[in-house]
């Protein structure tokens, strides 16, 4: 019983928590570049030199710029083929985006709700290990058309946490306002972290409780300002 | 001067007084220059002001005194006689009595007191008039003023030379006395600092001052501690700064003040205020630097309790300051500078030194003292910070001092300990008396490296020292983060520390600085070693060379695949090693140089083994960088750039040509051509002729190349050195070589590869704009040929006339911007725009030199401003969707070149063809249109918020997943939202709330991360608005 607690948490630094250990090279590049190879000479020279000012990058890039110049496809003045093509290249180009589509995962969800500030500490929820990356389960088939569920555990510091439901309600706005609708959210207690646990868990999750509670201009200030330190 | 002419200067005067001053000046100029030139006397002066000074009326008999007064300033020192002096005197005191006139006569006695020949005993009754009959406190500032002035003026008469030292004897005291009479009460600032400026003069030139030192400290202490709002238009200047200064000055005067300035600082330390505080600290610091020895021996004890509470209540800085000490250490000596704490450690630390220069018995009275209370606090490890900071701030005193703290103080800390928190301590600790050593003996630099530092107790303790610190580096963990960095700071701050350590021990340092950044992928060990090893290459370049750089260039292997080992544990990346290199040699010429010839050696070998592109290009990357790094002259030199060619362009050249590896990729190409470019625009001036007559016949007419007989993609490496080259060398083909160049694109153009082709294209840019005429360009243009190569050509070539801001460019773009109504051309046409304004790295503009290129700096703007009101006037005198579709292409392609500022007067016309380029077909003219708009919302509020119904609705659509909404669109749509909510105000933003939330649910799915984060954030900003803050 007693392992559960998280009494007296370790707190760990910012840059302690877990992150995507990927490097950021692909967002810093902003994406859309038709040729492979060229993605991966920028992953190279930003290894070197991180930094997107470097004249080299800047180099390579008005070279392809200048070549995408010189081979661009002619643009077709007759808007009717323009529409024809519209459609193929579209479609094509949605299976292609299909491919390296970044699928929403614990990672994502826990970097949404980690920086989330204790309503009494200066701490976030992520430093106070409120919320562990390895209690987020997120299950999605990854079909628009299909519901989607999210469960997160969430570990009080205390088993008589009376701020629990606070903070469970400051994961569900940040989650509510930041998932697709199809996701469906489940906000529980860890096991055998707080005295009443089945209180507060049905408290969590009772959809009308949260909506009157979000009703009430000055709860939502309270959550409004838990939410401030979100990155 | 006639008693006439006498009379009316008077009555101008008189008239003029308090109305028009400069001509009531004037004329008491004139009777003051009548005076010196004796044509009227004083006292016909005195004569012909009688009935004034004889009125009823209270104001003329103010006014007329005021001239005499006035006169009299305006009269030279040494003019009037002794009787004259004596009469004028008398006459003056006779006027005291009359209340209305005290100022007047304040004046007088003012411009009398310095003259020569009024004798002591009238100073004397005049000290005595001040003293009996002055009541300073029933009048304004202005008359108080001069009390302090005529005091001055005697001081300056009297006490300010020798000879007269009898004289002074007899008026001494009465001067004193005086002086405090008048000072009493005194509020004034301007009056204050002539009060203080007084009060220094006095004690520091007067006798029998111990005396009066009570009433002299109390006339000043009163004041202390001295604040002052200065008013506003105040026509005086007078800081809060000027009269803290002055005050502290006259405090710290004489050592007869010692006693009751130390105790009633020492009173007034216990404040809460902290900038009292710092004007309390700052005065004891003045009092210990100038009462001497002796007076702090009187009163130590008081002041160490006092300073010892300050320092351990009030720590500043936690363990982070000390982690990132870079920014710190320029403090300068300037007093207003210190923190408190640093004005109490600097306090101690001139006691110690005065103490010792004193009587070293006290000094050793003094520091057994201090040693004895601080010695618990290492057995408790209590306030160890404080403690060690205080003993190294006595220590920096001077060297004896420094021997015997480090003796005595080491052995109490400087043990070794395998615990971590001891360890961190303990080095923490040591950084202190670093400091000290730094301090006493001086910062290494490249001059000071002979000269030695005197024999020290430190440099007993400097392997124990080394050991631990190389201990806390090299044996505990790599999770260790902070002991690690802090054992690489204090490592770098004991390279700093001159004459202390030796070259075999800079080595050892190198090395574990350059295995630790190899191994370690901490950033801020990372950045600590790399600024270690900055430091170090600052003096120990050579060492630095030998030890770390030839071990991480031979760390460099010679294929990919291949593992590099350090310590025989760890796989480093090629990437990891190159980005060191990079980073650390910057601006360090033997490095520099080194690194790159020994990386284009390494790649001359590298290119050879098949399959090695992704190598070559890293190390081609590498190469370029260093060069475009370090352009500063300083680090290149010409002699350099020739040794470096000799030694690798030869190798450079070999691979170009010959290997696949550099031939048929484009960016090794391309990149491998910019070295090139570099090495040649290096070399001294003179070798350029020869050099471009060495590559036309290599290139072009010699040999195997021949780049003008058919298409060769060797044309790339032709164009950058030409490139390199000055523009005022002899080059009789150039014509026929741009004619030869044209001819060859329009035969083989269409069938040429793209590479290849823009070689060609960019030789014509090169030779159109640094060699031929602008004519003979000109001759070139074919406009009735509209095929796609020959608008290519004649693109590039008019982009070097533009480059040059050539006065014809004008009309030939206006050829192109007709050219986009063309219905079948027109697109590829509004494409080719943004060749215009693309920079080529090749043909920049580097600083202070213009013999390499053409190119004018503003060309951009230029172009814009001639293209801009054409484009918008074609655009609104055209119907056809798909031609306006090519000129808000042409037009956006140009902007996104063009910086804002030079976009902002065109604002407003602008504006609505952004809006509709949101809308064009082509993901890259949305792109660049949000661009601008991003800018247009950052500046133009008003603008913005005119049209935020349009703008809200089309950003809306731009986030969306479709065709042409690439990333980009998508993201920067999304962060335009964001910031509109900073810019346009609430009541307008609020009614679109429900929208923007709406609007952005389906973005929330998004198959990218970063747009659902970015959509995320600005949902976020847009639930918060208008929302009560919640405190």
């Amino acid at each position: 019983m007693s392992e559960f607690l998280n009494e007296n948490p370790d707190i760990l630094e910012e840059n302690q928590l877990p992150s995507r250990k990927e490097d950021n090279t692909k967002d810093l590049l902003l994406g859309g570049f038709s040729k492979e190879a060229t993605l991966e000479r920028r992953r190279l020279l930003l290894k070197i030199d991180h930094s997107l000012k470097s004249q080299v990058l800047q180099d390579i890039e008005t070279l392809d710029k200048l070549l995408s110049i010189e081979t661009a496809p002619e643009m077709t003045s007759d808007e009717e083929s323009l529409l024809e093509e519209t459609e193929e290249e579209f479609v094509a180009g949605q299976r292609k985006e299909e491919e390296e589509a970044d699928v929403i995962d614990a990672q994502e969800i826990y970097d949404l709700i980690a920086h989330i500030s204790d309503p009494e500490h200066p701490l976030s929820l992520g430093q106070l290990s409120v919320v562990n990356l390895e209690d987020i389960e997120v299950h999605d088939s990854g079909n628009q058309e299909e519901m989607a569920e999210v469960v997160i555990r969430i570990t009080p510091t205390i088993t008589h946490c009376s701020l629990a439901t606070l903070i469970g309600l400051g994961i569900r706005v940040r989650l509510e306002r930041s998932l697709p609708p199809r996701f469906r959210i489940t906000i529980l207690l860890k096991k055998g972290t707080h005295d009443s646990e089945n209180q507060v868990n049905k408290q969590l999750n009772d959809k009308e409780r949260v909506a009157a509670a979000c009703e009430n201009e000055q709860l939502l200030g309270v959550v409004s300002k838990m939410l401030v330190t979100c990155k | 001067m006639t008693p006439d002419k006498l009379n009316s200067a008077i009555v101008t005067f008189m008239a003029n007084l308090n109305i028009d001053e400069s001509r009531a000046n004037e004329a008491a100029l004139v009777v003051s220059e009548s005076i010196v030139h004796r044509s009227v006397k004083l006292l016909e002066v005195v004569v012909a002001l009688k009935d004034h000074f004889l009125s009823e009326n209270e104001i003329e008999r103010k006014k007329a005194l005021t001239c005499l007064s006035t006169v009299l300033t305006k009269t030279p020192n040494d003019h009037l006689s002794k009787n004259e002096c004596s009469v004028i005197f008398q006459f003056y005191k006779s006027k005291f009595d009359d209340q209305a006139l005290v100022k007047e006569v304040l004046e007088g006695f003012a411009a009398l007191a310095p003259m020569k020949f009024v004798s002591i005993n009238e100073i004397t009754q005049l000290l005595r008039l001040l003293l009996d009959s002055y009541q300073q406190g029933q009048h304004l500032a202005s008359t108080r003023l001069l009390p302090f002035k005529i005091l001055k003026n005697i001081f300056d008469r009297f006490f300010t030379n020798a000879s007269s030292m009898e004289q002074v004897k007899r008026i001494n005291d009465l001067f004193i006395e005086t002086f405090l009479h008048i000072a009493n009460g005194e509020k004034d600032p301007r009056n204050l600092l002539l009060s203080f400026a007084l009060n220094e003069s006095i004690t520091s030139k007067l006798q029998n001052v111990e005396n009066f030192k009570e009433d002299l400290f109390d006339v000043l202490f009163c004041y202390f501690p001295i604040t002052f709002k200065p008013p506003k238009h105040d026509p005086y200047k007078i800081s809060n700064q000027d009269l803290k200064t002055a005050l502290r000055s006259a405090i710290t005067a004489t050592p007869l003040f010692a006693e009751d300035a130390y105790s009633n600082l020492l009173d007034k330390l216990t404040a809460s205020s902290p900038v009292v505080k710092n004007d309390t600290l700052l005065t004891l610091l003045e009092c210990v630097r100038k009462f001497g020895g002796s007076s702090i021996l009187a009163n130590w004890k008081l002041l160490w309790n006092a300073l010892k509470f300050e320092i351990i209540q009030n720590s500043e800085g936690t363990e982070n300051t000390l982690l990132n000490p870079y920014n710190k250490h320029q403090s300068s000596d300037d007093m207003g500078q210190y923190t408190n704490y640093d004005a109490c450690l600097r306090i101690l630390n001139l006691m110690g030194l005065q103490l010792y220069d004193f009587e070293k018995v006290s000094f050793e009275k003094f520091f057994t003292h201090v040693l004895d209370e601080l010695k618990p606090n290492f057995e408790y490890e209590k306030d160890l910070k404080q403690t060690c900071q205080i003993l190294s701030a006595i220590g920096s005193g001077n060297i004896e001092i420094f021997n015997e703290v480090v003796s005595s103080t080491f052995p109490l800390f400087l043990t070794n300990t395998s615990e971590i928190a001891k360890l961190k301590l303990l080095i923490m600790n040591l950084s202190f008396f670093f400091d000290s050593y730094i301090d006493l003996f001086g910062r290494i630099s490249k001059e000071s490296l002979k000269s030695s530092v005197p024999n020290n107790k430190m440099a007993e303790y400097k392997d124990e020292i080394i050991m631990l610190l190389s201990m806390a580096l090299t044996s505990s963990s790599k999770s260790e983060v902070t002991i690690r960095t802090l054992s690489v700071i204090q490592f770098t701050k004991m390279i700093r520390m001159k004459g202390f350590l030796s070259p075999e021990e800079v080595s050892l340092i190198i090395q574990y600085f350059t295995e630790t950044i190899l191994t370690d992928n901490n950033k801020n060990i990372y950045y600590a070693c790399l600024e270690g090893l900055k430091t170090i290459s600052e003096i120990y370049e050579d060492l630095v060379f030998e030890i770390s750089l030839k071990k991480l260039l031979d760390l460099l292997p010679d294929s990919y695949g291949e593992k590099v080992r350090v310590n025989n544990e760890e796989n480093i990346q090629i990437e990891t090693i190159l980005k060191i290199i990079l980073d650390f040699t910057t601006s360090r010429h033997i490095l520099v140089k080194e690194s790159i010839s020994y990386l284009a050696t390494k790649l001359n070998r590298v290119a050879k083994v098949s399959k090695s592109k992704e190598y070559c290009f890293l190390l081609i990357s590498t190469i370029y960088s260093l060069f475009n790094n370090n352009q500063n002259e300083n680090v290149f030199k010409e002699e350099d750039a020739l040794a470096l060619k000799r030694a690798i362009e030869p190798k450079l050249l070999e691979i170009v040509t010959q290997e696949s590896t550099i031939v048929d990729d484009n960016y090794n190409l391309t990149l491998l051509s910019n070295v090139l470019f570099f090495i040649n625009f290096k070399v001294p001036q003179s070798m350029h002729q020869e050099e471009l007559d060495r590559y036309n016949k290599h290139f072009l007419y010699e040999g195997e190349i021949g780049i003008l007989d058919a298409p060769n993609i060797l044309a790339i490496p032709y164009v950058k050195i030409l490139s390199a080259l000055n523009k005022a060398c002899q080059f009789p083909q150039k014509l026929t070589i741009l004619v030869e160049a044209a001819q060859l694109l329009k035969s083989h153009g269409p069938k040429m590869i793209e590479t290849e082709k823009l070689g060609y294209l960019e030789l014509l840019l090169v030779l159109s704009n640094k060699f031929v005429s602008e004519d003979d360009v000109i001759g070139l243009l074919d406009w009735e040929d509209l095929s796609h190569i020959n608008l290519e050509i004649m693109v590039w070539l008019t982009k070097g006339l533009i480059m040059q801001n050539s006065l014809k460019s004008p009309d030939i773009i206006k050829n192109f911007i007709d050219l986009l109504s063309n219905q079948d051309i027109g697109p590829l046409v509004a494409k080719l725009f943004e060749v215009f304004v693309m920079d080529i790295s090749s043909l920049k503009k580097f600083k202070g030199i213009n013999w390499n290129n053409n190119v004018k700096i503003l060309y951009k703007q230029k172009f814009f401003c001639d293209i801009f009101q054409m484009i918008v006037n074609n655009y609104k005198n055209t119907v056809d969707m798909t031609i306006k579709c090519n000129y808000l292409t042409a037009l956006s392609l140009v902007l996104k070149h063009t910086s804002s500022q030079s976009v902002g007067p065109f604002i407003n016309d602008l504006f609505p063809l952004l809006l509709q380029a949101l809308d064009m077909p082509d993901s890259e003219v949305r792109v660049s249109a949000l661009e601008t708009l991003k800018d247009t919302t950052d500046k133009h509020h008003n603008l913005i918020t005119e049209h935020i119904s349009t703008i809200v609705p089309l950003l809306l659509s731009l986030v969306l997943l479709e065709k042409y909404n690439s990333v980009s669109v998508r993201f920067i749509a999304l962060q335009i939202l964001e910031r509109i909510t900073t810019v346009v105000p609430l009541n307008y933003c609020l009614s679109y709330q429900d929208d923007v939330l709406n609007g952005l649910i389906p973005v929330l799915s998004d198959k990218k991360r970063m747009i659902r984060k970015q959509c995320i954030d600005t949902r976020q900003v847009y639930y918060e608005l208008g929302q009560i803050p919640f405190e």
